[in-house]
């Protein structure tokens, strides 16, 4: 009787680890596929514009990246300007939101009193949820007048700046890369504030105490302990910004004037790898459909560079620390 | 009560050291708990002063209060005197670089900066003194020598503190704060984090370092302030209960709550 019982508990355990094992294989089956799944994403999305802008891609090979024509009439195109406007765009956006973000976050995570924090980050989330058609809309019909209306100052003044003077000269119009850039800058801002905000928080108190004791001032701590401390996911948080910033496309559309001059004035017109692509893209046959699809095939090429160059710094910077 | 206060103040049997910071009835307030009630108490010059209490006691309260660490977040006050060589340091007038100068902090967990070990030292310094390299070089090799940690060390300057075990962190810490060349050396539970061997190596520390600092320190292990201290404070609820030489403290205490404290009935 009591061997029985003792093999019979022997069988179900030998069964229930049986059974433990093969749940275990599913589930490590369904997570791979998973990960796999976006993979696929990417690789199929990358494939499928690859495929669809061969025509132009194979057919005019490094003409398509060096010139700046575009020219639907004679089928002649070049993806230069739209890179231009793409890179451009972004870099401006880049440069208002990453200081302005780094402040706002600083000042919620150190400075601010306890009861203006929980709102004035909330705030800033909604921020992130407005729709970028309504970002375009407001840049159109607010931001752009009164763009036009300051940029005869920023030429007076900024404009006559050797060097950087260039980049402001120029008719008011209100539209262009310098708008674009500024409204980008403020899409973007959320993002990258609410990471740093995040991060800033995880820092530990004792870490920014040390740094008080040894008289460090305020600025100091987060510059000096914060920011390093945090590093790798403040990057982070400024490529998320940068990427959208690349693929913006809506808001970008409405400001950016649309012309495909390269410029040396930020206050000219231009064009973007996305905003080209929604314009045309309705009208658009044969070789010139043909040359958008490789346009967005490029943006992807652009993005890729810009987040390997940003790993590449941030593993630079990190073998600097010594680690 | 004046008199009362001043009995407890000085620990009885020592005269021959000078009082390096004087504590008169001081109170201290976060938002609506009062959390030190009129602490008074004359710390002598090159003694470790070690303060016991329970959790919540206020002992790690008042060494904030100290370096006036505590002014870095809102709605906490400080209300009394704290004479460092006669000079009030509550006293808003009295700047925060000089007194963070004079008075070194070192806490509970090991925090090395997110930077190298050499960075780590010459951190501090730079935010007092305008030193050459080879000045600085200079500095950091004789404070990491005075927190024994230079041997450990000396080949790997250029590697980030976090590849440091705990004990060597902590270490690298205290170098950090002498590396300024304070007065007073405010050690907050310094080996809480720590295992024996890198807690026995602090507390020697401890002893080399008293010919050259005031240390004062909180601690939670009563055989660490019997063995490292030359005068102990017990703490109880947000008051001073017994301030004594250690000797006399761990064999017959005064007061009954320190010896229930000291005898393990509470606590």
């Amino acid at each position: 009787m009591q061997v029985t019982l003792t093999r019979q508990l022997v069988r179900d355990s030998e069964r229930r680890a049986h059974l433990d094992a093969r749940y275990d294989r599913i589930f490590r089956g369904v997570l791979k596929f998973c990960a796999l799944l976006v993979l696929a994403a990417l690789l199929g999305a990358a494939l499928s514009t690859l495929w669809g802008g061969r025509e132009v891609l194979f057919g005019q090979g490094l003409h398509f990246l060096t010139s700046d024509a575009w020219n639907p009439v004679k089928d002649d195109y070049g993806a230069l300007s739209p890179i231009f406007g793409t890179l451009v765009t972004s870099l401006i956006a880049i440069v208002l939101a990453v200081p302005v973000s780094f402040g706002v976050a600083m000042f919620l995570t150190e400075i601010a009193p306890t009861w203006m924090r929980g709102p004035v980050s909330s705030a800033i989330e909604l921020l992130a949820g407005i729709p970028s058609i309504i970002y375009g809309m407001w840049g159109l019909f607010v931001f752009v007048p009164f763009m036009s209306g300051i940029e005869p100052a920023l030429s007076a003044t900024l404009g006559r700046i050797p060097l950087i003077g260039k980049l402001f000269q120029g008719p008011p119009l209100g539209l262009g890369l310098l708008t674009a850039g500024i409204v980008l800058a403020v899409m973007i801002l959320p993002f990258i504030t609410s990471v740093m905000r995040e991060v800033f928080q995880t820092v530990p108190t004792r870490l920014k105490e040390s740094a008080y004791a040894l008289s460090s001032t305020r600025w100091e701590v987060l510059w000096d302990i914060v920011l390093p401390y945090t590093r790798s996911a403040v990057i982070g948080g400024i490529i998320l910004g940068l990427g959208r910033a690349l693929g913006e496309t809506m808001a970008v559309t409405f400001v950016l004037g649309n012309s495909y001059n390269i410029t040396s004035s930020l206050l000219m017109p231009g064009t973007s790898i996305s905003s080209s692509i929604a314009n045309e893209f309705n009208e658009a046959v044969g070789v010139h459909r043909s040359a958008l699809i490789a346009l967005g095939f490029l943006l992807f090429v652009v993005t890729f560079i810009v987040l390997l160059i940003a790993r590449l710094m941030l593993h630079q910077l990190a073998r600097r620390e010594g680690k | 009560m004046d008199d009362r206060a001043s009995a407890i103040a000085t620990p009885a049997a020592d005269t021959a050291h000078r009082i390096k910071i004087r504590v008169h009835d001081l109170h201290f307030h976060y938002k609506e708990f009062h959390a030190l009630k009129g602490i008074s108490m004359d710390i002598p010059e090159k003694q470790v002063t070690a303060i016991i209490g329970p959790s919540g006691c206020g002992k790690s309260t008042l060494l904030r209060i100290f370096n006036r660490i505590y002014a870095i977040y809102p709605g906490m006050e400080a209300k009394g005197k704290i004479l460092v060589d006669g000079e009030d340091i509550l006293d808003t007038r009295y700047s925060m670089n000089r007194l963070r100068s004079k008075i070194g902090m070192v806490f509970q967990k090991p925090v090395p900066f997110p930077m190298t070990i050499f960075e780590n030292v010459a951190y501090g310094i730079r935010h007092h003194e305008k030193l050459s390299k080879a000045n600085m070089a200079n500095r950091v090799e004789e404070a990491l020598h005075s927190a024994a940690l230079w041997s450990e060390v000396k080949d790997k300057l250029k590697q980030n503190a976090l590849s440091l075990s705990g004990g060597q962190q902590q270490r690298l810490c205290i170098a950090r704060a002498i590396a300024l060349k304070p007065e007073v050396l405010l050690l907050d539970e310094p080996t809480s984090a720590l295992d024996p061997i890198a807690t026995g190596r602090i507390e020697q520390l401890v002893e080399e370092l008293k010919s050259q600092f005031t240390i004062v320190m909180v601690t939670h292990n009563m055989q660490q302030a019997a063995r490292c201290s030359d005068q102990t404070a017990f703490m109880y609820l947000g008051e001073l209960i017994e301030f004594e030489q250690t000797e006399k403290i761990f064999t017959k205490p005064d007061k009954k709550q320190t010896e229930d404290y000291i005898t393990g009935r509470f606590g």
